[in-house]
């Protein structure tokens, strides 16, 4: 039996800036067999170590349908993300995974998609985005709508700039603050609702970001009539073990790592403690 | 238990067999601390085991979690990280464990079984043979009675012993508890019908003096599951608690922790450490944001999770074993039964009679 909290070791092969403080890593598991098994549903999460500093939970930001390497976009707070912004390319950690029960992406197959991300709530939705757009044809309508405070705070420009070329996805980002050279929509997330056609009924929408972000959208999108099981979120927690033991995590009998950290506004509205 | 399987031992014999047990595994046991307090401590010698003793102020919880436990330890060689894990456990032997104690181990078990499986706590668990003692009488501060854990056993031991006087009447759970008969068959005898009958009255006679002073678990589980206690009754008890933390640590079945690194001459040491649900920080995320920021919303949470229906459908065990050890430690009374007892009156008394 392998031991629940012990890491395995992984080499970081690349690195991405986004934003003054957040950062994309490429990860390879060192050994090969490991790195080409390793699966995944996205909005599942890793627990990264940077030895020496600690362990701490980040969500799987690449797409399982994309082998052999991982991706995690971290936001520096304190001490592991700051000990993780000391190292680069070649450098080890340790991780821990796959965590948290993920979208589930196979009852997502049919519907319309309308991803709703927020600053640092994109990386959730990417593996999901990447997914999606790798089995496009199985997927209805694909909308992303995506907002920060301000431009040099938007992740993933560059994929961004991708997706949004793409015939058979719709796009729109917006800002809190414009700054020199924008010249695109300012305003909070929910202004760009009225800028594409939701379909309530046959979308189902997935919401990542900021609490006060999260919460904002969902009363929108439940005014503007969807049903609470066709909006799908992402909770959090202080986390230490990520696999059910430390209790750190729970609301009330639910453990945010194990039962989620995805959950349908249902279940996020039943949950209490 | 099979009434077949049951022996009895001598008074007299019981170093004889103590000795064999100690040629086999560490044995840990209540004995005389060196401050003179009753505590669980490894053995050298059977005379140093005590037979009747008040049950130490600390549960012997650290036999399968212990209080800062190694996970790994990582060295950097050639600039390529090595994993390096715990050796396996070493067989012990808890003896004259109480039936409280007994079954606070069988739950942390349970709880590192159920869902994914903890490996490193289950082979602790796996080396370690609970010999526990029942009680003749409720210890001053227990209600073992109310949690099913006690004061004699029917599961969750390896082996039973009760005292009958000048011999104990020896029960089997397990095979680890058999093959601790097995290593002294010339010691034991299969237990006669007057021995059995002793046990049984024993027991009877434990369960009738606990009178008055027990826990009503079902009348708060009722409310805390329903919501129906009242936000104010936590907002007024939790000016008692000091945030010290005593109660979980103290407690048979507390098991929450935090996960630590240290390094010391090139190698790290990843440990976890027990951790308080009563501290701020347990929940202070990274953010600033902290999900249960009122002392009473800790207090609501710790007694959520020892004795909830919710938690009692998903452990199947209520979070208390009965051993009174909170009322011990509590400087500000908020322990289990005072609480429990105000949630079901529906107001806080503070304080308790010396
Ligand atoms: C399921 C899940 C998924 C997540 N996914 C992501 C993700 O994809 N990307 C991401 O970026 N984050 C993610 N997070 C959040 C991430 O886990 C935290 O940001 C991370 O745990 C912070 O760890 P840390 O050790 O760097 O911070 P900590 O050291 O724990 O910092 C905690 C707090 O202490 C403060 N602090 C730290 N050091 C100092 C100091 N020296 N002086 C003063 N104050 C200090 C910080 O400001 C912060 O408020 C996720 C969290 C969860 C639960
Ligand atoms: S309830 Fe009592 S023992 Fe527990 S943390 Fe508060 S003061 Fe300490
Ligand atoms: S993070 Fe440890 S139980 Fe969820």
């Amino acid at each position: 039996m392998s031991d629940l909290l012990v890491p395995a070791i992984a080499t970081i092969l690349d690195q991405q800036d986004e934003t003054p403080d957040t950062r994309t890593y490429r990860l390879r598991f060192r050994d090969d067999a490991q790195a080409e098994r390793f699966d995944f549903q996205p909005g599942q999460f890793l627990e990264l170590s940077v030895f020496g500093a600690g362990e701490a939970p980040f969500c799987l930001a690449s797409s399982p349908t994309r082998r052999g390497t991982i991706e995690v976009t971290v936001r520096r707070t304190g001490r592991v993300t700051d000990a993780l912004a000391a190292l680069g390319p070649g450098d080890e950690v340790g991780l821990r995974g796959p965590c948290g029960n993920g979208f589930d992406v196979t009852a997502a197959e049919g519907h319309d998609l309308v991803f709703v991300g927020g600053g640092i709530g994109l990386p959730p939705l990417r593996g999901l985005i990447w997914n999606v757009l790798d089995r496009r044809e199985a997927f209805g309508n694909v909308t992303i709508l995506y907002g920060a405070r301000t431009p040099s705070l938007l992740v993933y420009k560059q994929e961004l700039h991708e997706w949004g070329a793409r015939a058979d996805v719709e796009v729109r980002i917006t800002v809190d603050r414009a700054e020199p050279g924008w010249t695109g929509t300012v305003g909070m997330v929910p202004v760009l609702f009225d800028q594409v056609d939701l379909k309530p009924q046959s979308s189902l929408a997935y919401v990542c970001g900021p609490p006060i972000m999260i919460s904002f959208v969902i009363q929108d999108l439940l005014a503007r009539g969807f049903a609470p099981e066709r909006i799908i979120s992402t909770l959090e927690r202080m986390m230490q073990c990520g696999v059910g033991k430390c209790n750190h995590c729970c609301v009330g009998s639910k453990y945010l790592c194990r039962d989620g950290p995805v959950f349908n506004f249902r279940e996020i509205r039943e949950m209490w403690e | 238990m099979e009434v077949a399987d049951c022996r009895t031992i001598a008074r007299g014999d019981l170093n004889a067999w103590v000795t064999r047990l100690l040629g086999r595994a560490e044995v840990i046991a209540p004995v005389r601390g060196q401050g003179g307090d009753e505590v669980f401590a490894s053995i050298a010698a059977p005379e140093e085991v005590l037979w009747s003793f008040r049950n130490p102020l600390l549960p012997p919880k650290h036999l399968l979690l212990p209080q800062t436990d190694t996970l790994a330890e990582f060295r950097r060689v050639d600039g390529h990280y090595q994993v390096q894990e715990p050796p396996p456990p070493r067989p012990k032997i808890l003896l004259n464990a109480r039936s409280c104690d007994a079954v606070g181990l069988a739950f942390l078990a349970e709880m590192h079984a159920q869902d994914l499986t903890d490996a490193a706590v289950l082979r602790r668990a796996e080396a370690l043979t609970v010999v526990s003692l029942a009680c003749h009488q409720p210890c001053p501060l227990g209600f073992c009675v109310c949690c099913d854990a006690g004061p004699f056993l029917e599961h969750d031991f390896d082996l039973q012993l009760t005292d009958l006087g000048d011999r104990f009447h020896a029960e089997p759970g397990t095979p680890k508890g058999q093959a601790l008969l097995d290593l002294a068959p010339d010691l034991f005898q299969v237990a006669d019908a007057a021995a059995a009958e002793q046990r049984f009255a024993l027991e009877q006679q434990a369960l009738a003096s606990f009178g008055k002073e027990t826990c009503h678990f079902g009348a708060a589980m009722r409310r805390i599951s329903t919501r129906r206690v009242a936000e104010d009754l936590w907002e007024k008890m939790s000016p008692w608690c000091l945030e010290c933390g005593g109660c979980n640590h103290a407690c048979p079945t507390c098991y929450c922790f935090s996960v630590a690194d240290r390094t010391e001459n090139g190698c790290t040491t990843r440990c976890r450490m027990w951790d308080s649900c009563q501290y701020a920080e347990f929940t202070l995320e990274a953010s600033g944001h902290n999900p249960r920021p009122k002392r009473a919303d800790r207090m609501k949470r710790r007694f959520y999770h020892k004795v909830s229906a919710q938690y009692f459908q998903r452990d199947g065990r209520v979070g208390c074993v009965g051993c009174g050890r909170c009322v011990q430690v509590c400087m500000g009374t908020t322990d289990m039964p005072a609480v429990v007892g105000a949630i079901r009156r529906g107001n806080w008394v503070s304080g308790r009679p010396a």
